[in-house]
């Protein structure tokens, strides 16, 4: 997977890919952000939990509403003071908030997906 | 203009609402029922809480990080998203700028960008504050 072109992204800091199981599969980092691995472990490990629990949400929703919209799920975000951790199904990035372009993360996650 | 009379009046916004921290009190505006805005302001609790919790203990693990204390979060499906931030939410068309628009501006109301001039304003003028401001 190309994780450069999630550094590309205005604004990234970080990005990296994670496996199923939440390990911390790759990872690329920009100079001096002071980001470091065991932070991006713990954060692949969030992400795969937020995913699997926003996946029983959209679930549960469109089985009460009828709205099928949600499903299936193409990524979250927790957004922060300062950064936002963008993720997509098997890889996050992450960007600073004065720069962060939540659609465009999606969408260059989206192409990268499955190791493109 | 109240956030969520301003976010229900944009274009691609199915629905916005504010939930409280504590307790069962919502209100919103939209294309949903009561019923559903109550289920929908317990989640946004929850995920909320969740959001907070891992920041904590990504920031007790490893210093100092961008990411507390949490704002909101995103959640992207194939053809909505649902956004929340603060105690505001909101259910969003996939369609392009939308969401970018609607997390700006709450940020702008109730999150980092407050202290921001410009935003700021326009987000409280309302109207489409990315057009405005770049």
């Amino acid at each position: 997977m190309n994780l450069a072109v999630l550094l590309d992204l205005p604004g990234a800091l970080a990005a990296f890919r994670f496996s199923e199981g939440g390990e911390l599969a790759a990872h690329v980092v920009r100079d001096g952000t002071g980001i470091t691995p065991l932070t991006l472990e713990l954060l692949a490990r969030s992400c795969v939990a937020n995913l699997a629990i926003a996946g029983m949400e959209a679930r549960g929703w469109e089985a009460l509403t009828g709205q099928a919209a949600f499903q299936p799920l193409t990524g979250l975000s927790v957004i922060g003071l300062e950064w936002s951790v963008i993720a997509g199904r098997d890889a996050a990035v992450v960007v600073r908030n004065r720069d962060v372009s939540y659609e465009a993360a999606f969408a260059a996650l989206r192409r990268i997906e499955g190791g493109a | 203009m109240h956030i969520v009379r301003q976010l229900g009046a944009m274009p691609g916004v199915i629905a916005a609402g504010e939930y409280a921290y504590h307790g069962d009190d919502f209100s919103f505006d939209g294309a949903l029922t009561e019923e559903f805005v109550h289920i929908v302001s317990i989640m946004c609790r929850v995920n909320t809480l969740v959001a907070h919790m891992q920041s904590e203990v990504l920031d007790s693990f490893t210093g100092q990080t961008g990411l507390r204390p949490v704002q909101g979060w995103v959640v992207r499906g194939a053809r909505l998203s649902f956004c929340a931030v603060g105690n505001y939410f909101a259910m969003v068309d996939n369609r392009e700028g939308v969401l970018d628009d609607v997390v700006r501006i709450l940020r702008a109301r109730v999150g980092d960008l407050r202290s921001e001039g410009l935003p700021g304003l326009y987000a409280r003028l309302g109207g489409d504050v990315h057009e405005a401001l770049y």
